[in-house]
């Protein structure tokens, strides 16, 4: 068990640096803020002189823009994370030795998600230089949704390595995901689509086919890391602490329980491509 | 796989060209038992109905709710996606005895009874309450005979004003002959006094109506209606639940900005901060607040409506009186106001839009009313741009009005376009970090 730890160590400080020293993240990091600057200032000029605005969460809104790029960002990562070690065949060289699925599946999630820690540290500072160049309140509202970040960005993590579990090459893993999010939006939208229809007037199909889409809605709402985030940012503005509580709990088991999946999906499948 | 999504993908853009198709054709309309609702929020009534769809009626506790069973006829409208009713086509009124019943026993059975709203200030006012029966009939008949008398002073008033004209223009010609004959000394006749208009009644209340007077504690229970020969009459049967406000006597906010008058916004929580970019002219309204679920409030007012049962809303009940507002900064204060009429003035001309301005004894004179009256905070456009903060305070003995301080914070907007500039440091980090990297490795 403690060599295990050890070896997980090993891989994870090995992955992080690399992650660290590589551009790409800290460019990511710049496209995600720039956004953000670009919507707020935007609506910073959209407040004219006599105007005003009440709110207990004036950046929020910008955060919740933040997570979703670096959430988008961290969950590619992680979806190619594994089957590029398989294709490259690193995987397979390392489990000669005493790496087993375990403990590089659980160097990878804790990569990825100090990178995401990290990410929100970055968010941090630049909300607080946002707060001190604007004099925009920088609340306590905000912190939570920071605090809230931390675990939303385990789920995002987590889905991404169950991605790159069953599949084994890096463009495999790139067209799931694109398609399993595609579909979730897709059934999102069909679904919203369906609502606005007066029960009377559905024929049929299609009445069945808006049931069947609840259900699936339903599924995906548990399924979906994108619905965890925003239920998770939802409870910092509803200002409801067991909710709060309630999510994080709810982001720890959604953890737990895709990390186990891909551990059981990696013994199965084993670390060819 | 690839085969497998690309049928997914398929199949999901049929179904949502079908969704769009059927969303074109026109309502359906649907002969069906409603139950209007006149529903206290907290501070006054609202109206709604509860279509056959809707299975839940929301009422705040141990307060007097009206409820009339009606057949109607309700189509559903996509654009807000909520069932209209159609009663100026149909609108008959069920016959029947109303049962309320907890836990499948029913614990009352009402009639209809004989109520009215009274407005103490008028239809448009916030404040009403309901009178049933005799007090009802009582009220009524006040409103009738203020309106009754109201027309007959009208009535006094134009012909004064007939007469007033007329020896106005007596008085215009006998102004005429004497300038004309040479006559240049003063005038000793008394100019005509133009009478003034009679004021219209204050109050208000509605026509006497028939409706069930529905009044139960917090609890969730079950209402139906039943016919003279005893059967439940079809599509009746409704869940009611009773609930109370989690938290009494807060103080909330309206605040009018200078530039739109019409627009109000709400400060109503301690946590909520005020923007401002400077040079405002605020209207600040405290109110007394009691805080209610959100969904179940929503569902008061509109049974149609949706909300977030996790969501708290504070509602205000009255205003609060006999205060001062104040803007401080560290401790001092900056302001100190009180309570004041305005009358919102339009611009005439191409320019359009309005001004705010104090309500006088000119306006006074020339029978205008205050628009509004309020606490008005000047936020100068020289004021630092830092925090500060707005409180209310009892005007006899200085004593703080609990939790009336909010924080206002002025926005400096000049430096907005550095925004561009801060998502800069995490690439300098990045460069950094590789060439630190760089130089190790060198090394």
């Amino acid at each position: 068990m403690a060599r295990s730890g050890k070896i997980t160590r090993i891989l994870l400080k090995k992955d992080l640096l690399f992650a660290l020293y590589s551009l790409g993240y800290y460019g990511v990091l710049f496209v995600s803020f720039f956004a953000s600057s670009f919507i707020l200032k935007s609506f910073l000029d959209g407040i004219r002189e006599e105007d005003i605005l009440v709110t207990a969460f004036p950046l929020n809104t910008y955060l919740s823009i933040i997570i979703i790029i670096i959430s988008l960002y961290l969950v590619l990562v992680s979806a190619i994370s594994i089957s590029r070690e398989k294709e490259q065949g690193t995987l397979e060289t390392l489990s000669y030795g005493p790496v087993t699925p375990r403990s590089f599946l659980l160097a990878k999630f804790f990569k990825d998600f100090f990178i995401g820690i990290i990410s929100l540290g970055f968010t941090a500072i630049y909300f607080y230089l946002v707060s001190s160049l604007t004099n925009i309140g920088f609340t306590p509202g905000l912190i939570k949704a920071l605090v809230m970040g931390v675990f939303l960005v385990s789920c995002v993590v987590s889905f991404g390595l169950f991605i790159s579990s069953f599949t084994g090459r890096v463009r495999s893993s790139i067209i799931s995901l694109i398609a399993i999010l595609g579909a979730f939006l897709v059934i999102q939208f069909t679904y919203n689509s369906l609502l606005g229809i007066e029960k009377e007037a559905l024929s049929v199909p299609l009445f069945y086919i808006r049931q069947t889409l609840h259900y699936v809605f339903q599924g995906i709402n548990w399924i979906s890391p994108f619905a965890f985030i925003s239920r998770g940012l939802d409870s910092v503005v509803l200002e409801n602490w067991p909710l709060f509580f309630t999510n994080i709990v709810y982001c720890i088991v959604y953890s737990v329980i895709f990390i186990a999946l891909s551990i059981g999906i990696m013994n199965r499948k084993g670390v060819k491509a | 796989m690839k085969k497998t999504l690309l049928g997914i993908l398929s199949l999901l853009f049929v179904v949502f060209s079908f969704s769009v198709w059927a969303s074109a054709e026109p309502p359906v309309m649907h002969e069906q038992l409603v139950y209007s609702l006149t529903s206290f929020n907290g501070a006054s009534f609202s109206k709604s109905f509860c279509p056959a769809n809707e299975e839940t009626i929301y009422f705040i506790a141990d307060q007097e709710n009206v409820i009339s069973p009606r057949k109607t006829i309700v189509y559903y409208w996509p654009i807000t996606r909520k069932y209209m009713a159609g009663f100026s086509t149909l609108n008959e009124e069920m016959a029947g005895k109303f049962e309320v019943l907890q836990g499948g026993k029913v614990i009352s059975t009402l009639a209809k009874q004989t109520y009215t709203l009274y407005y103490p200030k008028g239809y448009w006012s916030e404040k009403a309450s309901v009178y049933i029966n005799d007090s009802a009939r009582e009220y009524f008949q006040k409103y009738k005979a203020a309106v009754d008398q109201f027309n007959t002073r009208l009535k006094q008033y134009y012909e004064s004003m007939t007469q007033y004209r007329e020896n106005f223009n007596r008085f215009l010609e006998e102004v005429k002959k004497r300038r004309e004959a040479g006559d240049n000394n003063p005038l000793n006749a008394p100019v005509p006094k133009e009478p003034q208009p009679p004021e219209f009644v204050e109050f208000y209340a509605t026509e006497l109506t028939e409706g069930f007077i529905i009044k139960l504690p917090v609890g969730e229970f079950e209402i139906r209606l039943r016919a003279d020969d005893g059967t439940i009459i079809e599509g009746s049967e409704r869940k009611v639940v009773v609930f109370a406000s989690r938290r009494q006597g807060g103080t909330g906010y309206e605040i009018i900005p200078g530039n739109r008058w019409t627009k109000k916004e709400n400060c109503d929580d301690p946590s909520w901060v005020i923007h401002a970019v400077g040079k405002n002219e605020l209207y600040f309204n405290p109110y007394r607040q009691d805080e209610y679920n959100e969904l179940y409030h929503n569902k008061l007012e509109d049974p149609q409506n949706v909300g977030s049962i996790e969501r708290w809303k504070w509602i205000h009940i009255d205003p609060i009186d006999n205060i001062k507002v104040l803007l401080t900064h560290q401790q001092a204060i900056l302001q100190a106001v009180d309570k004041e009429p305005y009358f919102v003035k339009q611009i005439q001309g191409a320019e359009l839009g309005y001004e705010i301005i104090k309500y006088d004894d000119d306006l006074k004179q020339k029978g205008y009313k205050p628009t509004f009256e309020s606490y008005k905070v000047i936020l100068d456009e020289n004021l630092p741009k830092t925090d500060y903060a707005i409180s209310t305070v009892q005007a006899e003995n200085a004593q703080p009005v609990p939790q009336s301080e909010r924080t206002l914070r002025l926005l400096k907007k000049d430096k907005s376009l550095y925004l561009y500039a801060i998502p800069i440091f995490p690439l300098i980090v990045g460069v950094f970090m590789l060439l630190s990297r760089k130089s190790r490795m060198e090394k």
